[in-house]
């Protein structure tokens, strides 16, 4: 009996609190890209450039001395506006191709994507960087050490994803956006700025991608190639959690992220992506468009 | 058309007559390093070292009365770009000596290539010990410390720290993690340490907290990790983070804290012990020179690979001062066994396996620098001669 509670207390519950925290960082990671696939159809290719951007640009005004937490929401408006201007300057030049739309927007961002990463590595170096924890030390809750900066992911994730539910389901600039999901010229014909709506949600995307980056750095550290890292299990959470569903994306990097700390206690480390490839494969042949549906259509 | 001013045409026939004259002259040295790619820092090192090492040598008169010329080729930290750049080298231009690789496949390979075509050369970085071991060859020389004389100085300094301890080893999932922990593994087994566990994560890990329970678990003494690069920097900072630096003394590979990623640690990086065969901080007359002359000159502390590359140079001017030529047999005769100067003090090379013999430091990183903590002579860390084919 001591044993077991010993087993829940020391080794279960730090690990599922390791998967909860690894799964704050992917879904805040997915999110952006989940709302750029699910309206625009776009396959984004520079989401992990612009996960990297946002933690340069923290890092960049953490050095200018402005505190960690103030500087977030401005990486917010600083990605946002670079975002809508891709979008605008940008991406609508090759989203109108029909058919080709898929090709056209994957070779694009994924230039981009290389563009944006030597940029970052001319600007700030080769070298890997990480700014200062903002929130150091732990807490001890039953026995367990939780440190601090931990604790603050989960609940600003939380948060950021609850903010993220209500824009998209509860506002009118969300129906907007799962109206133009859904039929874009349907919803043209009844009077939605697509042109403007696309160009917003491309930089809510963006923001929220950036914003993900900031809030990781501190625990993940900088580098020019760091985008890579987030940019396989992003697409993961997606593809498992349904094209462009915020619901879906929540769930599924929840999902993944415990089956992989859980795993972790019995397989070797080396496992660990296979399994979560296994998971979506088994999702995918049960419900081939996701644990939920695409955006727009439920 | 405009025609050519006489004197000028006559000043050209001389100069390209004499070009060829000098080359003659010249004692060619190839260097296939990486400039580009991963291991760049590497090679960046690597080519200060020898650059300046080849000017302080020039400027004094040269080795046997000829100047030295650096031939530099991209090895790309890749074995069949090596041998590739290798073979150009020694078949077009004629190099008198090769050295520079970094990748140790890249340095047996060349290694074999030295071997068939019958010249010389030397590693001033490659770690595996085979090199100089079961793979040893009659045309390859080391002047670095290879991995297990870093192991075998560390080992003895953490057992003097923590009699009979418990060990965790936890290294990256390919062939150099394994190596490494293998080796280390063995000699603090040797030195009484109790076996705490092992652990393999996949290279570019970017979250280690998963395997923290079963470190805590193993409630060892001591961690000993090869992680290098970010992963470094991921897997300190989130132990800090998780409180499981405290109580533990964590030692490491002499890639696992760098000065490309100990900013980046920051203070997570504290405490960290591991052997190298340099450091900056050697408190010696020749070393503070050579400290100060690498300073003015590339604005930026010379590391373990500029500072052998710097010796290497040395190396092959003492062997050829002593053979009296480059001819290849007189060069490998002098070379084996030859004693000469180094930033790390006088180096032996031992005739049996090719492999120079040093003291070995125990560094510890203390406030962003590494501080010596401990010193092992050269023959003690060296180990026995494993070479058996010649």
């Amino acid at each position: 009996m001591q044993e077991t509670s010993d087993y829940l207390q020391f080794v279960l519950a730090p690990q599922m609190f390791t998967g909860l925290t690894m799964g704050v960082a992917v879904v805040l990671a997915a999110l952006g890209l989940t709302i750029i696939f699910g309206l625009l159809d776009v396959i984004n290719m520079a989401h992990g450039a612009f996960y990297a951007v946002g933690a340069y640009l923290a890092l960049a005004l953490e050095r200018v001395g402005f505190g960690y937490i103030v500087l977030l929401p401005l990486v917010v408006l600083v990605m946002a506006a670079f975002g809508y201007l891709l979008q605008y300057g940008l991406i609508q030049h090759v989203l109108t191709r029909g058919r080709d739309r898929h090709v056209t927007t994957l070779m694009l961002t994924l230039g981009l994507a290389m563009v944006i990463e030597d940029a970052n590595r001319a600007i700030f170096g080769v070298e890997t960087l990480r700014p200062a924890n903002p929130i150091p030390g732990s807490a001890a809750i039953f026995g367990m050490v939780l440190p601090n900066y931990r604790l603050f992911l989960i609940s600003a994730g939380i948060l950021i994803v609850a903010a993220v539910m209500v824009v998209i389901y509860r506002t009118r600039f969300g129906a907007m956006v799962r109206a133009a999901a859904f039929d874009r010229q349907m919803a043209a014909s009844l009077g939605v700025p697509v042109k403007r709506i696309y160009g917003l949600t491309f930089a809510l995307g963006v923001a929220l991608t950036g914003l993900a980056g900031a809030l990781l750095a501190p625990v993940y550290s900088i580098f020019p190639t760091m985008g890579h890292d987030f940019l396989v299990m992003a697409f993961i959470v997606v593809i498992v959690g349904g094209l462009g569903s915020v619901t879906g994306a929540v769930a599924a990097g929840f999902l993944l992220t415990q089956v992989q700390a859980l795993a972790s206690l019995v397989v070797s480390p080396v496992w660990g992506s296979p399994i979560i490839l296994a998971v979506m494969v088994f999702v995918l042949i049960m419900r081939p468009g996701g644990l939920f549906g695409r955006l727009g259509h439920v | 058309m405009k025609a050519i001013n006489p004197f000028l045409a006559a000043t050209m026939i001389v100069l390209c007559a004499a070009i060829p004259a000098m080359a003659e002259e010249m004692i060619k040295i190839g260097v296939v390093t990486p400039l580009t790619g991963t291991y760049a820092p590497i090679g960046q090192q690597v080519r200060w070292g020898m650059e300046l090492a080849t000017k302080e040598v020039n400027q004094s008169g040269g080795v046997l009365g000829r100047q030295i010329q650096l031939l530099f080729e991209d090895e790309e930290a890749s074995p069949a770009v090596a041998v590739q750049r290798a073979e150009r080298l020694f078949e077009v231009e004629h190099v008198d000596f090769l050295t520079g690789t970094v990748n140790s496949g890249s340095t047996l390979a060349v290694g074999q290539l030295a071997e068939r075509v019958g010249r010389l050369m030397a590693t001033t970085v490659s770690f595996a010990d085979s090199i100089t071991a079961d793979q040893c060859s009659p045309n390859v020389f080391r002047v670095n410390a290879r991995a297990s004389q870093q192991s075998a100085a560390l080992a003895a300094w953490v057992s003097g720290q923590k009699p009979n301890p418990r060990v965790f080893y936890l290294g990256p999932d390919y062939e150099m993690g394994r190596s490494t922990v293998a080796a280390f593994a063995a000699r603090m087994k040797d030195l009484g340490a109790q076996d705490g566990g092992e652990l393999f994560a996949p290279l570019g890990s970017q979250d280690y907290t998963p395997y923290f329970g079963q470190i805590r678990a193993a409630r060892a003494d001591v961690l000993y990790t090869s992680v290098a690069g970010n992963d470094s920097v991921r897997l300190l900072t989130q132990m800090q983070e998780f409180g499981l630096l405290t109580n533990m003394l964590v030692v490491g590979a002499s890639g696992t804290v760098t000065s490309q990623n100990i900013k980046a640690i920051g203070d997570a990086a504290n405490g960290f012990g591991t052997g190298v065969g340099y450091t900056p901080a050697i408190d010696t007359p020749e070393n503070k020179d050579f400290v100060q002359h690498f300073q003015t000159s590339y604005q930026t502390d010379p590391d373990l690979y500029g500072a052998d590359s710097y010796g290497v140079i040395y190396f092959f001017k003492a062997a050829a001062e002593k053979a009296g030529s480059t001819d290849t047999a007189a060069l490998r005769e002098a070379m084996r066994g030859l004693r000469w100067m180094t930033p790390q003090g006088e180096k032996l090379m031992r005739a049996g396996d090719h492999q120079a013999e040093q003291p070995i430091y125990v560094v510890r990183i203390d406030g962003g620098a590494f501080d010596i903590v401990g010193k092992v002579d050269g023959g003690t860390a060296l180990g026995a001669d494993l070479c058996t084919r010649f």
